[in-house]
């Protein structure tokens, strides 16, 4: 229990500022994805079910905050994202992981799927191409959320050295 | 028994749960109305067609005894018919010249097995094994044996689906057949469909046969849609509400024709110039 605490309430934290602050950090439309981030997290820090169920829970708020009218969209995508992110736990090598550019391989690998997944099911029926768009904002999304992922790699890589 | 269940449960824990929350996404998405949404349902129902088509070569014994009587038993009823409708036929023949009307054209049908059916939801559509390499062209009427069905609204090479009369966007124009009283015809998912546009004034009677009139840009004139059932004054209103229970049995749907027509697009232009 002490170890979930903290894990919802920093949860609760990623999403606030996922779905009130991060527009303010918009370039060109482009805006990080906090919360995959943080599900990748979550996978690799304590595996392939909480991160499946951080990642089912969270994408269900965000489809509750947004109000798009696709409701499930992002449960079913960051579901399957923390289910993938899973299969790199390794209780061992927490730490390495999260502190060097495994955890950027896995982010961007994790990321690029989730927003594959998304704009397949987005665009049905809208007649507006799949890969361009995976292009115009999939590739951009993932590269953003890499360099924010930056932040914690080497905030890990100094606990590690220390 | 219990115990293997549980440990098979435990071994693959981490795809039950992945299973599970897919499924209630999945669950949940269905229930929003999106385009996005509506473009997969049209997908899924013809990847359900296509596996029912190839289930479909199984037949059932009972279900075909059942089917065999009671086409023996139609086969009866419309020999009877036919022979009737033959005498009046050449007294219509022979009326319309006297009269100089123009004679009706006659219209091919293409037989079609419904491989998918959606009869759950508010916009109900069946899936046909016929599409464009058949003929089949979108608007195109589908009926059957009992009267009007539906109308055809996506095409694909080898499938179709229709959209039902029991589909809340379906408007069909249509007329009581004995006083000839016109109406538009409307779902709004009831039991039962509703003639719209009726006067109270006008005689409208339960068991009344109504057919497609001719003003119906999608439907020939004279395309049994069902009885109707029971007339209520709207109150307010100087119109009553005309309930019209369907000819066809949705639920037992099985075989369709689609109707080769189409209005004649010099009749279209005419009336959109007139507008």
């Amino acid at each position: 229990m002490r170890k979930v605490l903290p894990d919802i309430g920093f949860s609760l934290l990623v999403l606030l500022v996922q779905t009130g602050v991060v527009r303010f950090l918009s370039i060109g439309g482009i805006v990080p994805d906090l919360v995959l981030l943080w599900v990748v997290a979550m996978a690799i820090r304590r595996g392939q079910i909480p991160a499946t169920t951080a990642g089912f829970l969270l994408g269900l708020a965000q489809d509750i905050l947004s109000g798009d009218g696709m409701l499930g969209l992002s449960a079913l995508t960051k579901t399957l994202a923390g289910f993938i992110a899973g299969y790199f736990y390794n209780e061992n090598k927490t730490l390495q992981t999260m502190g060097s550019y495994r955890i950027l391989l896995i982010a961007g690998l994790v990321s690029l799927v989730h927003d594959g997944l998304y704009f397949l099911l987005f665009l049905q029926g809208s007649g507006i191409s799949w890969s361009g768009s995976l292009l115009d904002y999939g590739v951009p999304t993932t590269v953003y959320t890499l360099a924010v992922a930056l932040i914690p790699m080497f905030a890990f890589a100094r606990k590690q050295l220390a | 028994m219990v115990k293997r269940l549980y440990d098979i449960v435990l071994l693959f824990k981490e795809y039950f749960v992945v299973a599970l929350f897919l499924l209630v996404s999945t669950a949940l998405l269905t229930f929003s109305d999106t385009p996005q949404i509506r473009t997969l349902r049209a997908y899924s129902v013809v990847a359900v067609g296509l596996l029912q088509d190839a289930f479909s070569i199984f037949p059932n014994y009972f279900d075909l005894r059942r089917e065999n009587a009671a086409l023996r038993s139609m086969n009866l009823t419309l020999a009877d018919e036919v022979s009737r409708l033959r005498e009046g036929r050449l007294e219509n023949i022979r009326l319309r010249s006297l009269l100089g009307l123009k004679e009706r054209a006659e219209h091919r049908y293409i037989a079609a097995n419904v491989v998918a059916k959606n009869l759950q939801l508010l916009r109900n559509t069946i899936t046909l094994d016929v599409g464009s390499n058949d003929s089949v062209k979108v608007n195109m009427p589908i009926v059957n044996e009992a009267g009007l069905v539906g109308k055809v609204i996506m095409v694909g090479s080898s499938y179709c689906i229709g959209q039902t009369l029991l589909h809340v966007d379906l408007r069909v124009s249509a007329k009581v057949q004995r006083s000839r009283v016109d109406g538009i015809l409307r779902w709004d998912r009831a039991r039962t469909l509703t003639l719209q546009n009726v006067a109270r004034t006008y005689d409208v009677t339960p068991g009344d046969v109504v057919i497609t009139s001719d003003y119906s840009p999608f439907f020939p004139e004279g395309i049994r849609i069902g009885v109707v059932a029971e007339t209520r004054p709207i109150p307010g209103s100087l119109f009553q509400a005309v309930d019209v229970t369907p000819a066809v049995d949705f639920p037992s749907l099985e075989e369709v024709f689609v109707m080769q027509y189409l209005l004649d697009s010099s009749r279209v232009f005419l009336e959109r110039s007139a507008r």
